[in-house]
């Protein structure tokens, strides 16, 4: 997933520098980053779905879990999300949409067969403080800002750098311009990483704040990592490009450095879970 | 929501509107009874979810002594179940109407002043129609406004016609919730 993800910004940027190197104009280029972005504000979540193989699920064909959603919902003062539901023994949930009123929540089916109701409702609240915290909106925003940050760099470049060399593509402050927009674009990257991590924190807090039981969330962890485990490679892999809102991603915990992981680490997941519960029980 | 809030991740769960909005369904139940052929089931439950803290627990024994020792003189009793969704139901029996109003109120306000109010769910009060079916109201706590629920019998299967209807009928006497979509069902309702 990380390398996914690394490489499709690279092959975004190299995208970018090379229509700038063509010669089309700015404004051309802005249209497609913005359009390119909105693509995935406004259709990511329905192609995430159907990536995953999730179906919506009605109150009838999912009564338990569209009622311990509503009873989150009261609690936490949010409209209902769509519910779905994904056909696979990975334990896992995700949350989709840019707004409360849009987003989706979606489980497996695996995560269902595997954990307590209270730590599947610890889960799914963890998934709703994502969709009240705007995650997906956040999350889309600032990749696409990192985007353009890079863009406005190298368009800096192109002007100042590029004065003399007209539309030469041999020039040096050519090779300067990519170099830049490199750097910036590794750097906005481990700044990525490092925000949804701190916004899995928010969620784990937020979702012990909805339940009132953080213990119950670590202990679906726990369990979750466990599952995980035993994944085979086939599944990580096809799942990858959903991980920055899963629950918990594929692959977490194993030799991934934690600057490349989106998700902190189980152990501080459940460290941070467990400061919650000693002040919920008054003894920190 | 602030801005901030969203860009910090951060946010504390909504407190319950403090009004005392509960006390406008003791009028709209003169209403109901006598205009909309509902009667009173008797019955009124108020359900939270149990934190399992000794504060807590503390806090929710001292309010049952507390709704039980009044009980003696308004001849009110109260029954506490756990349901399947691991929240509490405080489920207050008496034919007076009144009653179950300040009763309901009297728990709530021990949990809010316990510094727990955010952790209550809803009040709900039982009405049976003519045909000695349940129609019930739940008040929402968060929202501070009511809404109808009527379950029309087979699996988690509601009613919405006679919702809306039941809405159009008490009209402007009880604060209703405007948005549809948080007319929230609550299936099994011990009540």
């Amino acid at each position: 997933m990380t390398v996914t993800m690394f490489l499709l910004g690279l092959l975004y940027v190299g995208l970018v520098v090379a229509l700038l190197g063509s010669g089309v104009n700015g404004a051309t280029v802005a249209i497609i980053a913005g359009g390119l972005a909105a693509v995935n504000l406004f259709a990511s979540d329905k192609l995430a779905l159907s990536a995953m193989g999730a179906r919506t699920v009605t109150p009838e064909q999912a009564p338990q879990l569209h009622a311990m959603i509503e009873r989150l919902c009261v609690q936490a003062d949010l409209p209902k999300p769509k519910i779905a539901i994904a056909q696979t023994s990975m334990p896992n949930a995700f949350a989709l949409g840019r707004s409360p009123k849009s987003a989706t929540v979606c489980a497996t089916t695996g995560l269902m067969d595997l954990l307590s109701p209270a730590e599947l409702e610890g889960v799914l609240a963890h998934e709703l403080t994502h969709v009240q915290n705007r995650d997906v909106l956040v999350m889309t925003l600032a990749g696409f800002f990192a985007t353009i940050a890079a863009y406005i760099v190298q368009f800096g470049f192109f002007f100042g750098g590029g004065m003399g060399g007209g539309d030469d593509d041999d020039n040096p402050s050519f090779l300067v311009l990519f170099l830049v927009s490199l750097a910036v674009y590794v750097i906005s990257f481990f700044l990525m990483q490092a925000l949804s991590r701190y916004r899995e924190f928010s969620a784990d807090r937020g979702a012990a704040l909805i339940t009132g039981r953080p213990s119950a969330l670590a202990s679906a962890l726990v369990k979750i990592s466990g599952g995980m485990q035993q994944i085979p490679q086939k599944d990580l892999r096809a799942s990858g490009e959903l991980a920055a809102f899963y629950f918990f991603p594929p692959g977490a915990g194993k030799k991934l450095g934690s600057v490349f992981s989106t998700h902190p680490t189980m152990e501080k997941r459940i460290a941070a879970l467990q400061r919650l519960e000693s002040q919920l029980q008054g003894t920190a | 929501m602030g801005f901030l809030d969203v860009l910090r991740g951060k946010r504390q769960l909504k407190k319950p509107v403090p009004t005392d909005r509960l006390f406008a369904m003791s009028t709209a139940q003169v209403t109901m009874e006598l205009e909309m052929g509902l009667g009173s089931a008797g019955k009124a439950g108020i359900v939270f979810q149990p934190l399992a803290t000794a504060d807590f627990e503390g806090i929710v024994r001292d309010m049952e002594e507390v709704v039980r020792s009044a009980g003696s003189d308004t001849g009110t009793t109260i029954e506490v179940t756990d349901d399947d969704f691991g929240y509490r139901w405080m489920v207050l029996v008496d034919p007076d109407f009144e009653d179950l109003v300040v009763g309901l109120n009297a728990v709530s306000t021990a949990l809010e002043a316990g510094g727990y109010g955010d952790r209550i769910l809803a009040a709900v009060f039982a009405f049976r129609d003519e045909a000695g079916k349940p129609v019930y109201w739940i008040y929402n706590y968060k929202r501070g406004a009511f809404y109808p629920f009527v379950p029309a019998g087979g699996e988690q299967r509601r009613d919405n016609e006679r919702e809306l209807r039941l809405k159009a009928q008490i009209g402007a006497e009880l604060p209703i919730e405007a948005d549809l979509e948080r007319w929230f069902p609550l299936w099994g309702i011990p009540i």
